[in-house]
């Protein structure tokens, strides 16, 4: 039997082959900034930068865990075993060829990480996971090229503006205003964590890509960019999907040759 | 419901919608406001936009004030205006006797935008809002 090869997306257009490539685990994303590590956790608002991680269970090597087989096959994640608690990080993604989009983010999640837990809604994505680890998961899906400051948005609650206008600066709206425009350094600045509490300080996430840019990085398909309609095989494997779900459904029977 | 007191009640008089293609500040605001609000034969001028709250209206900042810095008292011509939100679109309700005088006003609001909103926009001209009470305003609660 020949060897599994894994298949992420099909497609020849821009936005699948950056699906591919966001999706695939083997391919290391680009680091377009350093926001330092403390900024990061600032950001999220779960601890104050420096201090002790709180748990909710003794650390895993007490072995007060009862007798379990999963347990003993299951190698646990650094935050697991140290008994951290569960936090989160949430991401807005706009409709106007942010680098990458909600779904998507959910196939990378999944696809990149071990121990967390995501949730897809229609303009946001939410990952949960042990503090500690969520921390250089957050750092790294901020530094690395599915992050643009200006069309993803780091919010935790009121995520409204990912269909919105852009606003004159071209940032994605925020009716929390939890970032600025700075016109001196060209910037983008937090002035507020994801959830709208003031920070103690201004936190810079650089500066915006160029729209032709984002065009290039884009994982999303729309009518003025590229068309999914333009890529035959993308167009064919949402259909195929389509036929399956709805025959499997309500006429099963007539499934033949798939 | 009581009956019309104004003459111009029930009359679909025309209207022209422009809806800029980012959402404006309110500096732009303020001068697209300050230019239009100087031409004649303007009846009125709704806008509408993105809501800025006045305060964090639901997660642990709840109660704190929003601050947002778009979201403050602008001047349009002496008149103080408290905008409410970031504006997006025009409703502009003419008071014009004949096509002549609707193409020359329509000329006008364009060469304001065309002054202040630097990103573009779209005009059009028609009938975009309620002039006469329907079934629904006499409905009972």
């Amino acid at each position: 039997m020949a060897k599994y090869k894994r298949q992420f997306f099909p497609g020849s257009t821009a936005p699948a082959k950056n699906r591919r490539r966001y999706l695939d685990p083997k391919v290391k994303l680009k680091q377009l900034r350093d926001v330092p590590m403390d900024d990061v956790v600032r950001l999220m608002g779960h601890r104050t930068p420096g201090s002790a991680y709180k748990s909710i269970h003794p650390p895993l090597t007490e072995g007060t865990e009862p007798e379990c087989p999963i347990r003993k096959l299951v190698v646990p994640i650094e935050g697991a075993a140290a008994g951290d608690r569960v936090r989160y990080i949430q991401f807005t993604d706009s409709v106007y060829f942010a680098p990458i989009s909600p779904y998507q983010r959910a196939w990378m999640y999944v696809s990149r990480y071990r121990g967390i837990d995501t949730g897809t809604l229609s303009g946001r994505q939410i990952i949960e996971c042990r503090e500690r680890n969520l921390e250089q998961i957050a750092k790294e899906l901020i530094d690395n090229e599915t992050f643009d400051p200006a069309l993803t948005g780091i919010r935790g609650a009121t995520v409204h503006g990912h269909s919105c206008r852009l606003d004159e600066h071209g940032l994605m709206f925020d009716g929390w205003q939890r970032y600025l425009w700075d016109d001196s350094k060209k910037e983008v600045m937090y002035v507020k964590d994801q959830v709208a509490l003031p920070l103690d300080k201004k936190i810079y996430v650089g500066k915006p890509a160029s729209m032709s840019d984002l065009k290039k990085r884009t994982t999303i398909f729309r009518a003025d960019g590229v068309d999914m309609r333009d890529d035959k095989e993308v167009t064919d494997f949402y259909i195929r999907i389509h036929k399956l779900r709805t025959l499997g459904g309500y006429r099963p029977f007539d499934v033949k040759g798939e | 419901m009581s009956s019309p007191t104004v003459d111009y009640a029930n009359v679909p008089l025309p209207e022209v919608r422009v809806m800029t293609t980012r959402l404006l500040s309110a500096e732009t605001t303020e001068k697209v406001l300050c230019i239009i609000d100087k031409i004649e034969n303007i009846r009125q001028i709704n806008m509408c936009g993105e809501n800025l709250p006045r305060m964090i209206n639901s997660g642990p900042a709840k109660g704190n004030a929003n601050n947002h810095t778009e979201r403050r008292v602008i001047n349009v011509n002496g008149h103080e205006v408290e905008l409410h939100c970031l504006v997006g679109s025009f409703y502009i309700e003419l008071a014009v006797d004949d096509k002549d005088q609707l193409e020359a006003t329509v000329e006008k609001i364009k060469a304001a935008f065309d002054e202040t909103v630097a990103d573009g926009y779209t005009i059009d001209i028609g009938r975009y809002s309620k002039y006469r009470p329907s079934l629904h305003d006499y409905r009972s609660a």
